[in-house]
């Protein structure tokens, strides 16, 4: 009896096939959707391995959180500006006439069960994703990742980022407190800043007079459906060609133009950038339970006759920020018009240049260095000390203008005076790039003779004078030691080399 | 914000003040003393009093009404209240106060003649008074060197000198509203000191002070005085909403809400930036450093 169960389950295992259940559904699978050939060659993708390459993950991961942090948001906001007298649990603003979409955020932050761990999730997330996405530019940039063939993706990867600052902002708009109100303003006015056609545009944009009824509805569809899905699908584009070019890796042992080094998709790397989506959603949810952002009951309402003292935006738009408070008050008036370029050229020009360079700044590397090669195996930073030192400079001269939006914080801070502070920040902003430039270029040079901290030691030649002085003379490095500025050579010289073993267990060398 | 106010009022008395308003406001400009919505300089503190209390001798020591009460210093402080200001006072602002500099100082001074007994309070509670540094731009807040009595006692005979208003006042806050309160504090206060109450720099190496640790009848002083830069609040502001106010001063910016975690200090995307880049985003690269190859 029991005997003839056995026989019968084992049969029964036989027939299942080696990987049970599983196997057996999977193949009931790829006989109607033919998935058993994609899904090996995408299991077996291969993955190069080094913690830089995981930037990228924090920005998608961070994407991720928001979107399913938005969506929750996204049950309890209304998009309006009704006014409704306010009767929550706030008492301190009980009986104040406000907009729905502040009232019902104040019912997401104070009523809404787990929604103010959401609405600050929300805003952390959306503080990393701008970042990780700088950081991870930052990467791409400095290791000349966005050479051929991959310019397509630093091209959809700077939309991304230019999406993501607007998409935030719209975001942290869209509660219509007294900050985010000013905010508001102040993009009106920047559009309005644009000779001829601004307050037209800005009239189309924002449906009427600052502030008008349609700012935050049409906030709203632009923040919660159309940035997201363009995102979502640049994103997906993003993705495909990473998966279609395969990913970039660093020379090193066994690593060649033509091949890939890494763990492959399924299990190792699967498992990894798994755990990483958890890390990612578990440093936002701990920020959100006990880091406050934004506490909008304590700003209060909207209203264009209010206005709070030290309102700065949210970072990445910090920039924009400190370029219009430390430019000088140039307008031009004529033709019966005043043309603002105090606020035309830092908010409108100037981020337009920095933009516009990057788009095309994988366009002009190739016009400088003439380089039409392939490239799939990264620089070190140190070996390309020019666009090293062009990156950090332009980094740096960001970072003056983030810097310079919080001149009163810093002058109130330090007991400053606002006015040196400022002055000092226009100066600041000029010359720390110019110096960063040769520093950077010159520590990557330090760095690439350091590289060489093997080579041979040479030897000092002592000899004594006449007079019985020791003068000791060093001889020059041996030829081949001397370390030299790698020229843009398509193929770095010391990868020649070959083995063909994989170098560490787990990892797999295929070809491209 | 006024739905509540005018809830109690009859219809017929707030119809009626609706036209009475503007015309009260256009007397005001022809002759301020006239109107009790527009109170000069030397008078501010004492609108709609409903309780005024005077000595035997007739001079007004108490008014004011159930949001607050000012109280006028004893005029049996006068000597001491003298003795007290040649020893620390006249060396700067003279000995009639007038802000003639003593003889052998030089500078300028300001003359204390008709200020009212709120202002010299002030100054000196607060600790600004005596002034540590004549050639600071701004007197800042500190350890008061005079105790509270003894500053009224200055307070007496600068007054005794040339009478003013306002007297000092106490605010008695259970009867005011807070929420009408943070309404009035954005559309009044956060222009300087920000809607957090923290203060910032003004042009020209002034700063708004932070409001964070502030008494009560010190933050009524400031608004009815005007110390400094900060515009002096009389006819615009009733006794009842610079109470108001002050609730709203002391309880919510002093001891904030803070229901989503740390406060990060009240200063708003500044900190926040640093926070989500240093600790958010930092923890984060830290990790990627630890999970991933170092190569
Ligand atoms: C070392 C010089 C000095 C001394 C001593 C001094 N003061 Fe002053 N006082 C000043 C200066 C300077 C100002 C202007 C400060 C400012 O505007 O920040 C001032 C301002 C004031 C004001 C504000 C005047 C206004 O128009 O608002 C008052 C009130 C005042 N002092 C009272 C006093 C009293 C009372 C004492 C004695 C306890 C005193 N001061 C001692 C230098 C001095
Ligand atoms: C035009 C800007 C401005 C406005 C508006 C303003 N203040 Fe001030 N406030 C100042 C300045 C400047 C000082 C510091 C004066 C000094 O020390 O010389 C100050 C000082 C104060 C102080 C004293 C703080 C201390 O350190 O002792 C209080 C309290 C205060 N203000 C409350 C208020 C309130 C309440 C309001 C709204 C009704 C208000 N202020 C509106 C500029 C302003």
């Amino acid at each position: 009896m029991s005997d003839a169960s056995a026989t019968n389950k084992r049969a029964q295992r036989e027939a299942a096939g080696p990987y049970g259940k599983i196997g057996q559904t999977l193949n009931e699978l790829d006989d109607r959707l033919g998935i058993a050939k994609g899904g090996r060659t995408f299991m077996d993708k291969i993955f190069p391995d080094h913690w830089s390459f995981m930037l990228g993950e924090i920005a998608l991961y961070s994407f991720v959180i928001l979107l399913v942090t938005g969506v929750f948001l996204t049950l309890y906001f209304v998009p309006s500006v009704a006014t409704v007298i306010y009767h929550g649990p706030y008492k301190p603003m009980d009986g104040q006439r406000v907009t729905e979409a502040w009232d019902s955020t104040m019912n997401i932050s104070f009523t809404v069960r787990g929604g103010l761990l959401m609405r600050q999730m929300h805003h952390w997330a959306c503080d990393i994703f701008v970042g990780a996405i700088v950081v991870h530019m930052a990467r791409v940039f400095f290791t000349g990742a966005f050479r051929k063939p991959r310019e397509l993706n630093w091209t959809i990867g700077l939309t991304l980022l230019i999406l993501a600052i607007g998409n935030g902002f719209l975001g942290y708009s869209l509660p219509d407190d007294l900050v985010s109100g000013t905010g508001i303003r102040i993009a009106y006015s920047i559009m309005e800043s644009i000779p001829f056609v601004g307050s037209y545009l800005a009239f189309w944009v924002f449906g009427g007079n600052f502030p008008g009824t349609a700012t935050i509805p049409r906030f709203f569809i632009l923040h919660v459906l159309i940035l997201p899905l363009v995102i979502l699908g640049l994103v997906g584009g993003h993705l495909f060609l990473l998966v279609r070019q395969k990913h970039t890796q660093f020379p090193g042992k066994g690593r060649t133009e033509k091949n890939v080094v890494g763990s492959p998709m399924f299990p190792v790397f699967i498992a990894k950038t798994t755990g990483f989506l958890f890390i990612v959603g578990g440093i936002t949810a701990l920020l959100g339970a006990f880091a406050q952002i934004n506490p909008i009951w304590q700003f209060g309402p909207y209203d264009a006759a209010r206005i709070s003292y030290a309102v700065q935006p949210d970072w990445y738009m910090g920039f924009l920020d400190g370029a219009l408070r430390i430019w000088p008050s140039w307008s031009f008036m004529g033709f019966g018009h005043t043309i603002p370029l105090e606020v035309f050229i830092p908010a409108v020009i100037l981020p337009g240049i920095i933009f516009n360079v990057a788009y095309l700044w994988p366009l002009l590397e190739r016009k400088f260095t003439k380089d039409n090669e392939i490239h799939h195996l990264l620089d070190r930073p140190s070996d390309r000390p020019k666009r090293t030192a062009f990156g950090v400079a332009v980094l740096v001269f960001l970072a003056m203008l983030h810097i310079a939006s919080s001149t009163d914080v810093i002058a109130n801070f330090f007991h400053l005076s606002l006015e040196s502070t400022l002055w000092g920040m226009r100066i600041l902003v000029i010359v720390t790039p110019i110096i960063a430039y040769p520093l950077a270029y010159k520590i990557c040079k330090e760095m690439q003779s350091y590289r060489g901290g093997g080579k041979r030691k040479t030897p000092n030649i002592v000899s004594r004078t006449a007079e019985g002085e020791y003068v000791a003379t060093p001889t020059p490095a041996y030829g081949e030691d001397v370390g030299h500025e790698l020229d843009a050579t398509p193929v770095p010289t010391y990868i020649e080399v070959e083995p063909d073993e994989p170098v560490e267990s787990g990892v797999r060398t295929v070809d491209r | 914000m006024n739905s509540s106010l005018f809830r109690r009022v009859p219809l017929i008395v707030a119809s009626g003040a609706f036209v009475a308003a503007p015309l009260l406001l256009f007397a005001g400009s022809a002759n301020a003393s006239n109107n009790i919505l527009q109170t000069t300089r030397k008078n501010a503190g004492t609108p709609n009093s409903t309780i005024v209390v005077k000595n035997k001798s007739g001079t007004v020591i108490k008014y004011g009404n159930k949001y607050i009460t000012y109280k006028a210093p004893s005029s049996k402080l006068d000597t001491l209240g003298q003795a007290l200001f040649m020893e620390n006072c006249a060396s700067c602002h003279g000995s009639e106060a007038d802000g003639v500099p003593a003889n052998g100082t030089n500078g300028a001074y300001p003359d204390l003649v008709g200020l009212g007994p709120a202002t010299i309070t002030f100054w000196i509670d607060s600790g600004r008074m005596p002034a540590k540094n004549v050639a600071a731009i701004q007197a800042r807040r500190g350890q008061p060197a005079l105790t509270s009595t003894q500053a009224v006692a200055i307070a007496a005979w600068v007054n005794s000198l040339l009478p003013g208003y306002p007297d000092i006042p106490t605010p008695h806050l259970k009867n005011a509203n807070v929420a009408d309160g943070a309404a009035l504090f954005a559309l009044n206060c956060a222009s300087c000191h920000t809607i957090e109450g923290d203060g910032d720099a003004l042009a020209a190496s002034t700063f708004s002070p932070s409001l964070r640790n502030i008494p009560a009848f010190q933050v009524v002083e400031a608004i009815r005085t005007g110390p400094g830069n900060m515009p002096r609040f009389t006819g615009n502001l009733s006794d009842q909403q610079v109470a108001d106010i002050t609730k709203y001063v002391t309880t919510e910016i002093q001891h904030p809400n803070n229901p989503g975690g740390f406060g990060l200090g009240g200063l708003g995307p500044v900190a926040e930036g640093f926070v989500g880049l240093l600790v958010g985003l930092g923890l984060l690269m830290l990790v990627c450093y630890w999970i991933g190859d170092r190569s």
